[in-house]
């Protein structure tokens, strides 16, 4: 559809994404009078963390009791019920540009309505799309059975449905005991929680920071829930292959050193019919990077969209809140969903909705969970160690089924200096998921590292595959 | 509450319940994978569980490349193994 077929605004913010940052944004900026459309895939509100379960009052929330996401889920579901957010569930946000000052907003059906595209124009865009399991390669790690963390944990929490009955839960970071924690408590065995970092010092490292402390106990209640059922919680340990012919059967695992590095002779294998793994997470920039906002490399060294203290990128009118910002929690991303409804609101020039009180404690909040993401960060960081243990026939592309050996002949006999030319060279990153789950272990294997090199690996111009006829056919909604 | 509902996978009634994507009652009725690659053949079945890394493909009602993982289940759907690109 040609750009001068769009209309005048048909909203004043699109929010994309409706996780807990989405959410307590759509919010504040809705009790300011704006226009908020708020554009989700899912089903239901609540993003990777609250996905499925019904809106909790237990949550550890710090601030005001009416910014706690249970209040603001309550409040998301009335403003919704009263037309005052237009909230679309099952809906994709494929790709966005911007159209003289507004941004023009494309979205999509789910897979089984993909014909069905719309498009919105909007004076501002908050970007709270979350972020995905980051996946390290190892021999054997396309076996069904072997899944991320974070998907075994949608699988449970969202379904009730174990993955199997005999679960090893690989990676790093706390994460890994909430997955087991899930899994146990649905009836499924952990042979062992196989952790790469030794974990003793986020206790320190979480507990020096203010409000902190609630974290470091919700992690050593974990940790006494796992010694209860006896599953062995092992430091310094990774998986390093998966076993199976048709489906994983069973996992090696073996010692590691402070930098990954295996321990001669100290492997061994554990029988399994699920592996759940996952090396923290990496935020999804891809419609942020559409519209050619500035990234950074946040703490885990992860892509993240740059902001300035009100959440702003370096694109005017486009905000960005929760893991696009940077890996920090649910926590992080719903005080920063505060804080970018309350500037976006302010950059639309309308009255505040939060008290100068009430967004001073968002801030401080802010300002307590990033001093708690670097402490875990900092305890659970990634280690050069793993590419060590990538075999030459170890897949990395997925998609394209490309392997190790490939990408580093790409490198060594084909004079590959930057990630375009191991891309063509090799194909890797180039198949349906557009590199999401293989490029930033590429870029590692390969050794690039930087925003430039994960940078030129995140440009997706469609987020999702869409019909050509649909293209064709798109019609303005309004 | 949650109700019981069925579909056919590969010509194989299946129970479960509604609302349900797709992968997760393949799972609950023991099926861990539903698609082969293009290149090697090789099974392939639930893996980032967010619609990320469209290794869930599956064929419904005749059409391809449906991520199980984000698509609900509904009653009666033809749910069929994915061949390479699913393009027959
Ligand atoms: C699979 C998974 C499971 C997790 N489970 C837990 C857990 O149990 N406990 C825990 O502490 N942490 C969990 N995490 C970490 C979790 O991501 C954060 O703590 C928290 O959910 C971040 O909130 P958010 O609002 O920033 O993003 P999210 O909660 O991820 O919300 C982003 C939303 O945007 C949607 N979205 C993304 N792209 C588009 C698009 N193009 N168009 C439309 N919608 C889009 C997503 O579907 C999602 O609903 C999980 C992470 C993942 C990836
Ligand atoms: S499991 Fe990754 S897209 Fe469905």
């Amino acid at each position: 559809m040609a750009m001068s077929d769009i209309a005048a605004p048909t909203v004043d913010v699109v929010i994309l994404g409706a996780g807990a940052a989405g959410v307590a944004a759509a919010v504040v900026a809705a009790r300011s009078g704006c226009r908020v459309t708020v554009i989700d895939n899912g089903p239901t509100p609540g993003g990777q963390y609250y996905r499925g379960a019904p809106p909790i009052d237990s949550e550890p929330s710090s601030g005001p009791r009416d910014l706690s996401y249970a209040e603001l889920r309550a409040e998301f579901d009335r403003l919704t019920g009263s037309g005052v957010i237009d909230y679309r569930s099952r809906r994709t946000a494929y790709a966005i540009s911007r159209h003289d000052d507004d941004f023009v907003i494309r979205l999509r059906g789910d897979d089984r309505h993909r014909g069905e595209i719309a498009d919105f124009r909007a004076r501002a865009v908050i970007v709270a799309t979350g972020a995905f399991d980051r996946h390290l390669p190892f021999p054997g790690w396309e076996l069904p059975g072997v899944m991320s963390g974070g998907g075994a944990q949608l699988l449970v929490k969202g379904s009730g449905v174990i993955p199997g009955q005999r679960a090893v839960v690989a990676g790093t970071g706390p994460f890994l005991l909430a997955v087991s924690g899930t899994l146990l408590e649905h009836g499924a065995h952990v042979p062992a929680i196989v952790e790469a970092n030794n974990p003793s010092r986020f206790i320190t490292r979480a507990s020096a920071i203010r409000g902190g402390l609630s974290k470091s106990g919700e992690f050593l209640g974990y940790v006494s829930r796992l010694a209860r059922h006896r599953v062995p919680y092992l430091h310094r340990h990774r998986v390093i292959e998966a076993i199976g012919v048709d489906r994983v059967e069973a996992v090696r695992i073996a010692r590691v050193d402070a930098d990954w590095r295996v321990v001669e002779g100290t492997d061994r294998v554990i029988e399994c019919d699920a592996l759940a793994i996952g090396y923290g997470f990496v935020a999804q920039t891809d419609l942020a990077g559409q519209l050619g906002a500035q990234m950074v490399l946040g703490a885990d060294g992860g892509l993240v969209v740059d902001v300035d203290p009100n959440l702003s990128t370096s694109v005017p009118g486009l905000f960005a809140a929760g893991e696009t910002t940077g890996v920090g929690g649910v926590e992080a991303a719903r005080v920063e969903g505060l804080l970018a409804g309350a500037s976006v609101a302010d950059h639309l020039g309308r009255p505040p909705a939060l008290t100068r009180r009430g967004l001073d404690v968002v801030r401080r909040d802010i300002a307590t969970w990033q001093g708690f993401a670097e402490a875990l960060h900092a305890t659970f960081p990634v280690r050069d160690g793993w590419r060590d243990q990538v075999r030459d026939d170890t897949m990395m592309c997925r998609c394209e089924e490309v392997r190790a050996g490939q990408v580093r002949e790409a490198i060594d006999d084909l004079g590959a200096r930057d990630t375009r030319a191991v891309k063509l060279f090799t194909r890797a990153g180039m198949g349906w998921c557009q590199g999401r789950i293989c490029s930033s272990a590429v870029d590692s294997l390969c050794g690039f590292g930087t925003t430039q090199s994960l940078g030129d690996a995140a440009v997706r111009p469609l987020v999702v595959p869409v019909p050509l006829g649909a293209l064709a056919n798109g019609q303005m909604e309004g | 509450m949650s109700r019981e509902t069925s579909f056919t996978f590969d010509g194989a009634p299946m129970a479960a319940v509604e609302g349900q994507t797709i992968a997760a009652a393949l799972i609950e009725n023991g099926v861990m994978s539903w698609r082969t690659t293009r290149f090697g053949d090789r099974p392939r079945g639930l893996f980032c569980g967010i619609g990320v890394c469209f290794d869930c493909l599956i064929t419904v009602n005749g059409e391809p490349n449906v991520r199980a993982c984000l698509s609900a289940v509904e009653p009666g759907d033809d749910v069929r193994t994915q061949a390479g690109d699913g393009h027959v």
